[in-house]
C-alpha cells in the first residue's frame, strides 16, 4: 500500500541501489515484438511480459495502461506502456505501433486506446445558442445526437490545427470536429463565434 | 439503534427512482430494497455507446444495468439534462450484469480523456493479500463521473470492512438540479440557474443603482425630450413655415404674428433666426445631456464595481482558482460599463425614440395622408435592413476583436519570454508566429470593412429609395392632383430623413437590451454567490487559544471526485511543532489549506482546541493563524506597509523589531528609501530571499498562535536559508507550528513528523523514531545527507 517506489526501503541504505533507481527513472526503454509479449486477459485488459527485463530478470504486468504520447499529432507512434496505479510509471515505449509489433498486438493495443481516447466526432451542427456566458450545442455525432453546454471562453474550443477543433463541455467531455471546412455554410455560421 | 433507523431512512430516498424493470430484476435476484446501499446513474455501456444505465450496490453484490442503445436517441449532458430527459430510462430493454464484491481487493477508476471505467480487482484465489483477476464493471462519461467515484469509494470501504457513513450514501442527485425548471446547474458549486434567474428582478435591481441620481436622470430625460421635440419642429420650420407661409406670402400668418404690411424680409429674418436658435438649442441640450451622462455613468459604474469586488472578497478561495471564473472576473469589470451605459443612455433614448416616431407619424398624417403612407411604407425596409445586417456586422467586429486580442497576447507572450527567445535564437520563428496571428487580424479586418461597406450601401440605398419615392409621389400629388404645395413636400422629406435615425436605433435596441441583461446577470451572479466557506451565525469566538489542532478522518479533494487527502488523522498539541514531509503533489499543502480553512473537508473534521473549525468565528481563526509560504506575495506599497499587512496599526518600533527578528532590517536599511521603499508589482524588485524575509516579518508582527510554514525556505539559496532558519527558530517559540519542508534539516526541531504519500499518512513519529523505523523518512534523510554530501553538493 502506498509508497510503491520505496519497496525494500527497510534494508540498510544503499547508495548504489538509489543511484540505480535514479538511472532507471532517466532511461527510455523501447518495446517491440522481440522483447515484449502482450496478451489479452480474461477481464478484457492487456498483460505484458518482458522476458529479459532489468538485470535480465523477467518482468510481468497483469494489466498495463496504453497511452499515446502525441494523441493529436501522432496517434500511432510513441505509445507509452504504463503501470495502472494512480501514479503510473512507464514500463516502456513502442516507437511505432504499425511496425514494431504484430498485427494482433496492434489491434489489442488500439482497442485499449480507443476506449481511452473515446471522443464523439461532430458530423452536423443543428444549433449553437449563446446565453449568459454559456453556449448550448445541439449536434449530430458519430455516437448519436448530443446536446451539451460549454463555457464561453477560449479554452472550451481549442484549435488543434488550422481546421481541427476540440470542444470541451462543462464536465470536461470532449467532442471533436476533424475538419470544420467540411461543414456547410449554415453550420459554419453557427460555429463562426469560435473560429 | 437510533443510527440504524437513520440508515434506513437514507436508503428510502432511492426508492421509486429506479426503473420498474430494474426493480423487478433486483427482486428476482433476492435483493430487497433495504439491501441496496446505493444506486447511481451511468450514461454508457461497456462498448462506449451512450445509453442510460444504473449501478446498484449491496454489501456483497454489485449489479449493473445498461439499456439497449436506441438509434437516434439524443444524449443530454450537463446544462442540457433536465429531470424530463433523465426519464429516458423508463420502459427500456435492460442488460444486467452481476459482480461479487465480497472478495474485492481494490477498486479504481481508469480515467479516459472524457470519462472513465470502473474497475474491480478481486483477491487472488490462492493468496488473499495479492491482486487477482480484474474486471471492468461500468463506463461513464465525465457527466456521470460522480456516480462512478461514489461506487468506487463505497466498494473501497466495503473491502476494508469499514462502516460506511451516512454522508456517503446520501442521494445528492437532486441537489444539482434547479428546483424550478429541472435543468442541471452549469456549475454545481454555484447554484444559480441561468434560465430561471428572473429577468424582471435583474432589471429592477439594476434600476436601484440609478436611484441616487434620479434628479439628474430626470434632467437628462428632459434634454432628450427637448431634442425630440426640436427634431419634430425643425422640418416643420424648414418646410411648411418657410416655404408656404413666408415664401408663399401667407397674409394670415403675418397677422398671426401681428406684423403689419408686406414685410416679408423681416419675417424671413425672423424665421431664419428661429431656425438658427432651434439648432443652437439642440446643440446646447445635447451638451447638457452629455455632461449629465459623463457625471452619472462613472459613478454608477464605480458603485457596481465596488459591489462586485466586495462580493468577490467574501467568496471562498475555490472561486478564484476555478478557471472559468477567472475570465468571468475580467468580464464583470466591463459588464458594469455595459449595464450602466444601457440604463443611462439606451433606455431613455429608446423612450424618446418611440415618442418621436409616433409624434412624427401624427404630424405627417395631419399634413397629407397619402404621402404619409408612402413615407412610412419604407420605414420597415430600412428597419429590416439594419435589423438583419447589424448583428452580422457586430459578429464580424467581435471576430476582429478576438483576433486583435490574440495578437496582443502573442506580443505579450513574446515580450515576457524574451530571454528564452533570445537564448534559443528563435527571433525569426517568432516573427513567423506573429505573422500568422497578424494575418488573422488582417482578414478579420477585411471582413469587417467588406460588410460595413455592404451595409452602408444597402442602408443608404433603402433610405434614398424612401425619400425618392416621397418626392415622386409628392410631385405627382402636387402637379396632377394639386392636393398640396411644395412646402409640405419639403417638410415630408425632412421627416423621412429624421425618421431613419430612430428606426436605426430601434433595430439594435433589442440586442443591446439582451446584452445588458446578460451583463447584469453575470454581475448579480457574483454579488449573489454564496461562499462555500461561511461563518456560522452562532460561531464560537475564543479569547485565548491553546493552539491544539486535530484532524479526524479527513478526506478532501479540490474536485469532488478526486480526493487528494484520504482519511487523515493527526494531532498537534498547543505550542508543539509538526513537520510534514512528502513528495510534491502528495497533499502537504492541502493539509495546511484545511487548517487555515481555505477549504472545508468533505469528510471528517478539523478542530482547533476541540472546536470544529466550521463552528469557529473567522476572527478567532484568522486572527490566530498566519502562513509563510513559498509563494511570497508583495502588495503594492512600501516595505513598512507590507510588513504591517495583517496589523495595520503597528508602530514603527514594532515594524522594525519584526524586521530585525526576520533578519530583514539590514537589507531594508541598505535600500535608499529604507522602509519607505515602494515594492510590489510596479515597485522595486526584491530577490526571493528578501521577499521571504519580509513575509516572515509579516508573520512575526501578526503574532499568531498558530504558524504555518509552507516550504518557507524552498526558494532561497543555502546561505540565506540558514539566516532565515534562524529567524524562523525565533518565530516558532511558544507557537503551534506546522512546517512543510523538502529539506529535512529544517524539521530537525519538530516534535512530531508525518510522512504523507498519495494522500495518506505513511509514517508518523519523532525524528528518532522515524529513523529507527528505517522507513521512508530514514531513506529520505540518508539520501539528503549522504548522497548529496558524497557528491559534494552540501
Amino acid at each position: 500500500m502506498g509508497f510503491k517506489n520505496f519497496e525494500g526501503a527497510d534494508e540498510e541504505f544503499d547508495l548504489a541501489q538509489m543511484e540505480a533507481e535514479t538511472e532507471e527513472m532517466l532511461r527510455l526503454r523501447y518495446l517491440n515484438k522481440d522483447n515484449a509479449v502482450f496478451a489479452r486477459t480474461a477481464g478484457g485488459f492487456v498483460s505484458l511480459d518482458i522476458a529479459k527485463g532489468e538485470k535480465d530478470e523477467p518482468e510481468h504486468y497483469d494489466r498495463v495502461r496504453v497511452v499515446r504520447s502525441f494523441p493529436f499529432t501522432a496517434p500511432t507512434t510513441y505509445i507509452s506502456i504504463r503501470t495502472t496505479e494512480e501514479k503510473s510509471k512507464e514500463i516502456g515505449i513502442i516507437r511505432d505501433i504499425t511496425k514494431d509489433v504484430t498485427k494482433e498486438v496492434r489491434a489489442m493495443l488500439e482497442e485499449q486506446m480507443n476506449l481511452r481516447y473515446f471522443t464523439p466526432v461532430i458530423t452536423k451542427i443543428h444549433d449553437i445558442r449563446e446565453e449568459y456566458g454559456h453556449a448550448y450545442w445541439e449536434v449530430e455525432t458519430t455516437e448519436g445526437p448530443c446536446k451539451f453546454v460549454i463555457y464561453m471562453n477560449s479554452s472550451s474550443v481549442v484549435s488543434l490545427s488550422d481546421v481541427r477543433l476540440m470542444i470541451t463541455d462543462l464536465d470536461g467531455n470532449r467532442f471533436e470536429i476533424p475538419d470544420f471546412t467540411q461543414l456547410s455554410a449554415g453550420e459554419l455560421k453557427k460555429l463562426d463565434l469560435f473560429l | 439503534m437510533g443510527k440504524k433507523d437513520r440508515k434506513i431512512s437514507a436508503e428510502k430516498t432511492t426508492a421509486g427512482k429506479l426503473p420498474k424493470e430494474i426493480e423487478i430484476d433486483l427482486r428476482d435476484r433476492g435483493i430487497a430494497e433495504s439491501d441496496v446501499l446505493v444506486s447511481v446513474r451511468t450514461d454508457m455501456n461497456l462498448a462506449c455507446e451512450f445509453t442510460p444505465g444504473w449501478i446498484i450496490v449491496t454489501k456483497t453484490r454489485l449489479i449493473t444495468a445498461t439499456a439497449d442503445p436506441l438509434a437516434g436517441e439524443v444524449h443530454y449532458f450537463k446544462g442540457m439534462e433536465t429531470r424530463k430527459t433523465r426519464a429516458s430510462d423508463r420502459n427500456r430493454e435492460w442488460n444486467f450484469a452481476e459482480y461479487d464484491i465480497s472478495d474485492v481487493k481494490n477498486t479504481y477508476i481508469e480515467r479516459s480523456v472524457s470519462g472513465g471505467f470502473l474497475i474491480l480487482v478481486h483477491k487472488d484465489k490462492n493468496d488473499p493479500e495479492a491482486e487477482g483477476e480484474a474486471e471492468t464493471v461500468a463506463a461513464v462519461s465525465n457527466h456521470c463521473m460522480g456516480s462512478a467515484t461514489k461506487v468506487e469509494r463505497i466498494c473501497e470501504k466495503l473491502a476494508e470492512g469499514k462502516e460506511i457513513d451516512e454522508d456517503m450514501l446520501k442521494d445528492d442527485e437532486e441537489e444539482d438540479y434547479c428546483p424550478t425548471c429541472g435543468t442541471m446547474y452549469p456549475n454545481p458549486d454555484r447554484k444559480v440557474c441561468p434560465k430561471c434567474m428572473n429577468k424582471k428582478s435583474i432589471f429592477r435591481r439594476t434600476i436601484a443603482y440609478l436611484k441616487p441620481y434620479k434628479w439628474r436622470i430626470l434632467v437628462m430625460f428632459l434634454c432628450y425630450l427637448a431634442t425630440a421635440a426640436l427634431n419634430i419642429v425643425w422640418p416643420y420650420l424648414n418646410g411648411v413655415v418657410l416655404y408656404r407661409k413666408v415664401l408663399g406670402k401667407d397674409e394670415k400668418f403675418l397677422s398671426f404674428l401681428s406684423i403689419e404690411g408686406n414685410r416679408y424680409v423681416t419675417i424671413l429674418l425672423l424665421i431664419v433666426l428661429t431656425m438658427v436658435m432651434t439648432k443652437v438649442t439642440m446643440q446646447l441640450v445635447g451638451i447638457i445631456q452629455g455632461v449629465m451622462t459623463a457625471k452619472i455613468v462613472p459613478r454608477v459604474v464605480k458603485t457596481m464595481r465596488n459591489d462586485v469586488f466586495g462580493a468577490m472578497g467574501k467568496l471562498s478561495i475555490n472561486f478564484f482558482t476555478s478557471k472559468q471564473t477567472g475570465s468571468l472576473m475580467t468580464r464583470v469589470m466591463s459588464d458594469s460599463d455595459e449595464v450602466s451605459g444601457f440604463f443611462i443612455d439606451g433606455l431613455p433614448y429608446f423612450l424618446i425614440n418611440v415618442f418621436s416616431i409616433i409624434a412624427m407619424a401624427v404630424v405627417m398624417f395631419k399634413l397629407s395622408v397619402p404621402l404619409a403612407i408612402v413615407a412610412l411604407m419604407f420605414m420597415p425596409i430600412t428597419f429590416l435592413v439594419s435589423w438583419r445586417m447589424l448583428p452580422r456586422l457586430w459578429h464580424r467586429y467581435g471576430r476582429r476583436h478576438r483576433a486583435t486580442r490574440s495578437l496582443n497576447s502573442k506580443i505579450h507572450d513574446n515580450l515576457s519570454g524574451a530571454r528564452v527567445v533570445k537564448a534559443f535564437g528563435q527571433e525569426s520563428s517568432e516573427v513567423g508566429r506573429f505573422d500568422k496571428a497578424n494575418e488573422k487580424v488582417r482578414s478579420a479586418d477585411l471582413a469587417v470593412m467588406n460588410y460595413d461597406n455592404k451595409f452602408s450601401a444597402l442602408y443608404s440605398a433603402a433610405e434614398n429609395l424612401a425619400s425618392l419615392m416621397v418626392y415622386i409621389v409628392g410631385a405627382y400629388l402636387i402637379l396632377i392632383q394639386k392636393r398640396f404645395d411644395f412646402a409640405v413636400l419639403i417638410t415630408f422629406a425632412g421627416y423621412v430623413g429624421q425618421m431613419t435615425g430612430p428606426m436605426d436605433f430601434m433595430s439594435f435596441f433589442f440586442r443591446w437590451f439582451t446584452n445588458c441583461m446578460n451583463s447584469a446577470q453575470r454581475m448579480f451572479e457574483i454579488i449573489d454567490a454564496v461562499p462555500e466557506i461561511q461563518e456560522k451565525e452562532d460561531a464560537v469566538s475564543l479569547d485565548t487559544i491553546e493552539g491544539t489542532i486535530e484532524m479526524k478522518g479527513v478526506t478532501f479533494g479540490y474536485e469532488k471526485n478526486k480526493p487528494v487527502l484520504k482519511n487523515i488523522n493527526m494531532k498537534v498539541e498547543g505550542g508543539h511543532m509538526l513537520g510534514i514531509v512528502g513528495r510534491s503533489g502528495a497533499g502537504k499543502t492541502t493539509i495546511v489549506n484545511l487548517i487555515s480553512r481555505l477549504y472545508d473537508p468533505q469528510e471528517g473534521t478539523v478542530t482547533l482546541d476541540g472546536v470544529n473549525l466550521k463552528d469557529l468565528s473567522f476572527k478567532t481563526l484568522r486572527g490566530n493563524v498566519a502562513m509563510v509560504s513559498q509563494e511570497t506575495y508583495m502588495f503594492m506599497g512600501t516595505v513598512a506597509e507590507n510588513i504591517a499587512y495583517a496589523k495595520k496599526d503597528a508602530s514603527r518600533a514594532e515594524i522594525i523589531r519584526a524586521a530585525v527578528l526576520a533578519s530583514a532590517h539590514d537589507f531594508i536599511c541598505r535600500m535608499p528609501d529604507g522602509y519607505d521603499t515602494i515594492i510590489g508589482s510596479s515597485g522595486r524588485e526584491l530577490s526571493g530571499g528578501e521577499r521571504q524575509r519580509i513575509s516572515i516579518a509579516r508573520a512575526i508582527l501578526a503574532n499568531p498562535k498558530i504558524l504555518i510554514l509552507d516550504e518557507a525556505t524552498a526558494a532561497v539559496d543555502t546561505e540565506t536559508e540558514q539566516a532565515i532558519q534562524q529567524s524562523i527558530n525565533m518565530l516558532i517559540k511558544g507557537r503551534t507550528t506546522i512546517s512543510i519542508a523538502h529539506r529535512l534539516s529544517t524539521l530537525r526541531d519538530a516534535d512530531t513528523l508525518i510522512v504523507i504519500d498519495e494522500g495518506k499518512i505513511a509514517e508518523e513519529g519523532t525524528h528518532e523514531e522515524l529513523l529507527a523505523k528505517k522507513g521512508v523518512y530514514y531513506k529520505l534523510k540518508e539520501l539528503q545527507t549522504k548522497a548529496l554530501a558524497l557528491k559534494g553538493i552540501e
